[in-house]
């Protein structure tokens, strides 16, 4: 992402790092271009917003909540270093933790989108899976599921919600499935739903081609 | 010590009631002593269904909020002295209880019963939270239509996320001669999707209609296919292994006979 914001998802959840050292105006604007840019990654989402050593009056927090809920991003906790910015975070109702000081430089391992979340279960309709990164399933997907990713989505088992692979704009991304039916699939910018009627049996790919998304069979021997 | 079982199904009409009514009297049938809770405060039904809405003095809401004890609340059934049924207010909306409260209640009737059913409202807002806060397993009712089914899953997700355990599966109402021409979901196509451990297959039924409105359990009709699968699932719920009966569709045997015949004589 940008220079000044993060994302990482763990097992607790997604987690959206803000850079402490910046002018608050500048790091406001990155902010808000960065949800705008990457609607389809954050609207609906549930983090954790880590501020920093930034100290926030109870004004800043709640703009940058309300800049946040804006983008249909919902904050669940607020980590700050300083005591001040988790008093205003608890006056705007959230829980607040301790966070440790960043290490310097003030951003050193910005996410990456090769980083990987493993999942073994059936994920059922009304449960979302949402990553920075790889998002493998070894599972089936069932329609109302959702899945995102910032990077690619396998899905060993079958894939019937909505599936959105390279959701923070990165257009290599590839969706596949041992059977591939989503609801509605997205790559990148690039939205598609699967055609009317029975589809073909077996694994399949789905990646863009020439602006638009393409839906290959899988067959190993021809890739060598 | 009694098992706490709770009846959901997330879309609304699928035979929650219904079932816990039959499940009810079934179990009690066999000797057991069972509660049947209706937790569908605002809605009430389950006395309805049972025929016992005349009865009714003291409600749920009443013994949570202390203006009755348990005892005063639980009805006993017409023609099961080991069946008891505990109404739900009707008046009151779901949010007069809490969870914490219905766990309460709940290990209360722990002590005096078998099997306390608890028949859970409709969506997946309080109400159905509280129907499942005191619950030992949960049963998913369904019937065999796309909407009812993805219910069913985003239950089976929330049932899983409350930590209950995986809950099992009644499928409701399927149409044998719909789903032989392949217009409607098969048992198996629903069992593909949410994965659970099935319990019970009931055939869509007219005595269901006629007993319900009579305000009495299906499961005393020995004409009644609906009836015998009712009683088949007590005895599952019960630990007994019965098999699950065919569902075959008697017309189109029928056909099939005609149609030999016809073969034979040309």
């Amino acid at each position: 992402m940008s220079d000044l914001i993060s994302i990482k998802g763990g097992r607790d959840g997604l987690r959206l790092r803000l850079d402490d050292a910046v002018d608050w105006q500048v790091l406001r604007e990155a902010l808000s271009q960065q949800l705008a840019q990457k609607s389809g990654f954050f609207v609906g989402a549930r983090l954790m917003l880590e501020i920093g050593d930034r100290t926030l009056s109870d004004v800043q927090m709640a703009t940058l909540l309300e800049l946040m809920q804006q983008h249909g991003v919902q904050v669940e906790s607020v980590g700050a270093t300083a005591r001040e910015s988790r008093d205003a975070a608890r006056a705007s109702g959230l829980t607040a933790r301790p966070l440790p000081r960043y290490p310097e430089p003030a951003m050193p391992n910005p996410a990456n989108e090769h980083d990987g979340m493993l999942v073994t279960r059936t994920l059922r309709s009304g449960q979302v899976l949402r990553h920075h990164g790889n998002i493998t399933l070894i599972g089936d997907m069932n329609p109302g599921a959702e899945l995102i990713a910032g990077g690619s989505v396998v899905v060993w088992g079958r894939l019937r919600g909505l599936v959105h692979a390279g959701a923070l704009g990165n257009a290599e991304a590839v969706v596949c499935a041992l059977e591939l039916r989503p609801t509605q699939l997205r790559i990148a910018e690039q939205i598609t739903r699967a055609p009317d009627g029975a589809g073909r049996n077996g694994p399949e790919t789905a990646r863009i081609e020439g602006g638009q998304i393409v839906v290959e069979p899988w067959e190993g021997s021809k890739r060598g | 010590m009694a098992r706490i079982i709770t009846i959901t199904s997330g879309k609304g009409g699928v035979g929650k009631t219904t079932t816990t009514a039959n499940l009810g009297t079934a179990l009690a049938m066999q000797g057991a002593k069972v509660a049947v809770i209706d937790a569908d405060i605002g809605l009430r039904n389950l006395d309805v269904v049972m025929g016992l809405e005349n009865r009714i003095v003291y409600d749920l809401v009443d013994v949570v909020e202390g203006r009755a004890r348990l005892r005063q609340a639980l009805i006993k059934d017409k023609r099961l002295p080991e069946l008891c049924l505990m109404p739900a207010a009707q008046t009151r909306d779901k949010d007069a209880v809490s969870p914490a409260q219905m766990i309460d209640l709940t290990n209360q009737l722990r002590q005096e019963f078998d099997y306390v059913l608890i028949d859970s409202p409709a969506g997946i807002e309080g109400g159905f939270r509280n129907a499942i806060a005191g619950a030992d397993e949960v049963v998913i009712v369904t019937t065999p239509e796309v909407s009812a089914v993805r219910d069913a899953d985003r239950i089976v997700g929330l049932v899983e996320a409350a930590e209950k355990g995986p809950p099992s599966l009644i499928v409701n109402r399927i149409k044998p001669r719909l789903v032989n021409r392949g217009e409607m979901l098969s048992v198996d196509d629903v069992l593909e999707l949410l994965a659970i451990q099935l319990i019970g297959i009931v055939p869509d039924d007219e005595t269901i209609v006629t007993s319900t409105n009579r305000g009495e359990a299906v499961v005393y009709d020995q004409n009644s296919l609906a009836g015998r699968a009712f009683l088949n699932i007590a005895r599952r719920i019960t630990g007994e292994n019965v098999p699950f009966m065919a569902i075959t569709d008697q017309q189109s045997m029928f056909e099939r006979l005609f149609g030999m015949f016809g073969r034979r004589r040309s």
